[in-house]
């Protein structure tokens, strides 16, 4: 006959002992197990003296409570890791897993941090067809047919189709959009531009501007310059110093290019600003009564103004890369850096 | 352009350092690109704007440096003392319009020889060779004064008349370059009664050149027109310093004093005889006035400038200027400033001796337009969808070689769009497919060791038809091996045309597309949106990979319209109920021939296993060992479910049966 006190002391024993899961599923098979003590004990109960059995049984019973809290009271005290070990960090060293992202273009990156620093300020983004008339190309633009300045915007013309080019800069949209909406116009327009250039590190007879203009009531070059240096600033940091040139372009009047402190030597001077100090950045200015007359704007009830930018240009200084053709090699060793 | 420091400071008193000066023009828009100090002076090279001709010359900066400086020009050139007799040369200018004004200078008994140290000295310090001692003086006065003058040999001339007259047909002419010229009627010539002996304004003839020999000569100072000017330097390929600024426009007002200019030094240098001038042509100018508000020069600038000191800044830059209200300016326009026409020019005039750092900084109210550029956000999603299935962006050149499509097999029937000027062969077509440029961008990469390639590019191709017309493409190309390193080890994959397949799907899923086929063709397939082609895939063919030198690698490419496809794009999403009760997935596996359609075994399970069927998926295919020649193993993973009830295995037993048996019968499936 099993003393239930002796055994009772014994558990309290053995429960201390049991500390790590194992050790406790150990203690739970000992005692209540298929072949541990309470069903030892419960298998006894029908050997016993008919007067006993009750008392033995409710004892017996009151044992296999008690052992079933103390299991799970215990096993809280390994709380969460009745399952399986959690897995160790082992060798970080090795490489991580995951799925691989591709790049978009760098000229992609550049042109959508411009456009969205324009759209937070108002402009609408807008774009226009690759292949131009010669009139929204240079005449609607103010620039003569046989003029001087005609030089800088050397063209390639299609060959069945007369009057027809690709466009040299991004400003026909300007003339396409002043000429079908009404004012207030804020606007910018990035794409693909043309001119035949023999290609080397700086040149590249394919390209990409981004177009800018507002036309309204009142606007001042004053505004240009505010414009512009929220723009300059938040692309190239607030530490930029930033300086308008008097310019010409046929399209605007007074005309503006724009410089900022070389981002690499601090307005020092060194080989990429050429010892100047300032890099030159866009072009700018207040758009030419000639423009507005051609598009059908009263130039005595508007007023506006328009700034070009060449993409490759800005992601060069970005980036400091050095050769345009870098852009269009697609090399994915490039690609991969942005 | 070149001018020195010294030579300047003979027309202007300048008190600062050559760098602040190279500053300041710079900042007044005459951009100083280099400055040198040579041989006890400095050199300025400034790029001047096509606007400003008038800058062309010392005499033109040093008006700059005056108002810049806010100091007077230097009264220079005191008149000099020639005694000019009008002589009884004939001078006929065939049309007004070609040459506005022609004036001839005699000058006999001239000594041709070195010119002396400090007039090769100055001519070298501005980039111009020394000739002769009457030539340098040309050009002397040319640099200074910025009219282009030039000087003939006037013994080999017909002396009885010079006619400015367009060239006839056949005439030729050797220029002073040695280069025997044909001419037509786009070019203005210089004639005696004989022949040509210069071409107007680009160059002179070499026939009536001035040589050592020379003892009479005939000075000409003129003003032709620009764009004859123009189209005579392109049509002959020849420029000059003279046609530089004849193109740009000379200053009719400068004729008379260059000209005298001139002569003053060949008398002094060249012991001149006797003078004499004929000259034909406009010699008056008509000033134009422009009236200029001074609230429309604060309205369009954003700065208050004091009417005073406007007025002097204008004055220094040769404008005469009257007050002809309160306010309100008038103000006379000299004549070596054509490009003034506008008060807009006037107010450039102003900011930019007022200084653009002095005018304020300040913000408009922007009224947006609110219209969403639709377009751009879809490309922006299909792009960043394309990233995140790792493939990276590409530009490539519009433009392409005509016969790269013959060779990669790409002809579609029309001639794409041809460039009439282009710079070489590479660039003589717009392109009517993207897959030209993204094979050569595969090619450069897997020569450069790339394992796997995986490209896009979106962009504009070209399709000639009654107008040319644009379409915004998308084009993919695939090729090598991709290799992941798991736990478990190295995966490869390598790709093919359901990696394409697998990219279509998800940027058509990306753009709530569905109902789209794609139409197998053996080597290309062609992709479609309710019966309309949006685009194809393609491997491209061993002939095309040899050309374009890839060595044992397939390049699969895939070309969409995007026009198209947006067109198709549907962005009013449902909400669809999730199952209320569970339902059950069951396996079937066979045995197909190869050939058979797998799309067709799923269109006729889902037609077969209404209405408990609702969804069947392809889990696992496969062929190797265990599966017979001709044929491949597939898996197909069938779920039950319906929206009323819990199904019980025993109710779908039937159906399931049905669509075993509908496999047997009509694909002839082995099941196992």
């Amino acid at each position: 006959m099993l003393d239930i006190k002796a055994v009772s002391a014994q558990i309290d024993v053995d429960i201390l002992e049991a500390n790590s899961p194992e050790a406790l599923e150990q203690f739970r098979l000992k005692y209540l197990g298929r072949k541990g003590l309470i069903a030892e004990l419960t298998n006894a109960i029908p050997g016993l003296p008919k007067e006993e059995r009750a008392r033995f049984g409710q004892e017996a019973n009151s044992l296999k409570d008690k052992l079933r809290s103390l299991v799970v009271e215990k096993q809280k005290t390994f709380a969460g890791s009745s399952g399986p070990a959690a897995p160790t960090v082992g060798d970080l060293g090795l490489p991580g897993i995951s799925q691989s992202r591709g790049h978009l273009h760098p000229l992609t990156q550049v042109t959508d941090e411009i456009c969205a620093i324009f759209n937070r300020m108002g402009f609408s983004i807008v774009e226009g067809p690759e292949i131009e008339s010669e009139y929204n190309n240079f005449t609607g633009l103010n620039i003569p047919l046989e003029h001087p300045s005609r030089e800088a915007f050397d063209t390639f013309y299609l060959k069945d189709y007369t009057k027809m080019l690709l466009r040299s800069h991004t400003s026909p949209v300007q003339v396409r959009q002043m000429k079908n909406k009404k004012p207030p116009l804020a606007i910018v327009v990035p794409g693909r531009v043309y001119r035949p250039d023999a290609v080397d590190a700086a040149h590249s007879f394919m390209f990409h501007q981004i177009e800018g203009f507002l036309v309204d009531k009142g606007i001042k070059f004053s505004d240009l310059k505010g414009i512009l240096e929220i723009f300059a600033k938040t692309i190239f940091g607030d530490d930029i110093q930033m300086r308008f040139r008097p310019h010409f372009f046929p399209f605007t009047e007074p005309s503006a290019e724009v410089d900022i402190s070389c981002i690499i030597c601090k307005g020092k001077g060194c080989s990429v600003c050429g010892r100047k100090g300032w890099l030159e950045i866009l072009g700018s200015g207040m758009i030419h009564p000639h423009v507005f007359k051609q598009v059908g704007i009263d130039a005595t009830r508007y007023a506006g103004f328009a700034f070009g930018l060449g993409i490759e240009r800005i992601a060069m200084l970005k980036y400091g890369i050095n050769d345009i053709r870098l852009f269009f090699e697609n090399d994915l060793r490039f690609l991969r850096q942005f | 352009m070149k001018v020195t420091y010294n030579w300047l400071k003979e027309f202007v008193e300048i008190k600062i350092p050559a760098q602040e000066l190279a500053d300041k023009l710079t900042m007044a828009g005459l951009e100083v690109v280099s400055l040198e100090e040579k041989a006890g002076d400095f050199i300025l090279e400034i790029e001047i704007t096509s606007n400003r001709p008038d800058w062309l010359s010392v005499l033109g900066v040093a008006r700059e440096v005056a108002a810049i400086t806010k100091v007077g020009l230097r009264a220079k050139n005191p008149q000099p003392k020639i005694k000019t007799a009008k002589g009884n040369l004939r001078i006929e200018i065939e049309d007004k319009k070609d040459c506005s004004l022609y004036t001839a200078r005699i000058i006999r008994g001239v000594k041709v020889g070195p010119s002396p140290e400090w007039l090769r000295k100055r001519l070298e310090l501005v980039g111009c060779r020394s000739v002769n001692n009457i030539v340098d003086i040309t050009n002397y006065a040319l640099f200074e004064l910025g009219e282009p003058l030039h000087a003939f040999d006037l013994d080999k001339l017909n002396p009885e008349k010079i006619v400015v007259r367009r060239a006839r047909a056949g005439e030729k002419i050797t220029t002073l370059d040695q280069e025997v010229r044909d001419l037509h009627s786009n070019v203005l010539v210089i004639a005696d009664k004989a022949k040509a002996v210069a071409i107007a304004g680009v160059m002179g003839g070499q026939e009536t050149e001035v040589t050592l020999g020379t003892r009479n000569i005939l000075l000409e100072a003129a003003v032709f027109n620009p764009v004859v000017v123009r189209r005579c330097r392109q049509a002959l390929g020849l420029q000059s310093e003279a046609s530089y600024r004849f193109e740009r426009g000379v200053d009719v007002g400068m004729v008379e004093q260059a000209s005298l200019r001139a002569a003053q030094l060949i008398r002094e240098y060249c012991f001149t005889q006797e003078v004499f001038l004929n000259s034909s042509g406009l010699t008056k100018h008509k000033e134009r006035r422009v009236k200029l508000d001074m609230a429309r020069v604060a309205g369009v600038l954003g700065a208050t400038i004091a009417s005073a000191e406007t007025k002097q800044l204008l004055s220094r830059l040769g404008f005469t200027v009257k007050q002809k209200a309160k306010n309100i300016l008038d103000v006379g326009v000299p004549s070596f400033r054509q490009d003034v026409r506008l008060d807009v020019d006037l107010i450039e005039e102003i900011a930019r001796i007022f200084g653009y750092a002095h005018i304020p900084v300040s913000l408009p109210a922007i009224k947006p337009q609110i219209t969403a550029n639709v377009r751009r956000g879809l490309v922006s999603i299909v792009k960043e969808a394309l990233v995140g299935l790792g493939l990276s962006e590409v530009i490539t050149y519009s433009l392409i070689d005509k016969a790269t499509l013959g060779s990669l097999g790409l002809e579609c029937g029309v001639q794409p769009i041809e460039i009439l000027n282009p710079l070489s062969q590479e660039q003589e077509a717009l392109r009517p497919t993207l897959i030209p440029g993204l094979s050569r961008a595969v090619s450069l990469n897997l020569n450069q060791k790339q394992e796997y390639v995986a490209i896009f590019e979106i962009a504009n191709i070209f399709l000639g038809e009654n107008k040319p017309r644009e379409e915004l493409t998308l084009g993919i190309a695939l090729s090598g091996t991709k290799s992941f390193l798991l736990e478990q080890g190295l995966v490869k994959e390598e790709a093919g045309f359901l990696n394409l397949k697998g990219i279509v799907e998800t940027i058509f899923a990306r753009l709530g597309i569905s109902g789209y086929t794609l139409n197998n063709q053996g080597r290309s397939a062609g992709i479609h949106i309710q019966n309309e082609k949006v685009g194809l895939m393609l491997s491209l063919t061993p002939q095309s990979l040899n050309k374009l030198n890839i060595k044992n690698k397939n390049v699969f490419v895939l070309e969409l319209s995007l026009d198209k496809v947006l067109s198709f794009t549907r962005r009013d999403k449902k909400f669809i109920p999730l199952p209320k009760y569970p339902g059950i997935a069951r396996d079937i596996s066979l045995i197909l021939k190869e050939g058979l359609s797998v799309q067709e075994i799923l269109f006729l399970l889902k037609e077969k296993g209404q209405p408990l069927l609702s969804e069947v998926r392809i889990t696992d295919y496969y062929q190797g060992r265990q599966i017979p020649a001709g044929y491949r193993g597939l898996t197909l993973s069938c779920f039950y479910s319906s929206n009323e009830r819990t199904l019980t295995e025993k109710e779908i037993q039937p159906t399931h049966e049905l669509l075993c048996s509908e496999l047997i019968l009509q694909f002839g499936v082995k099941l196992r």
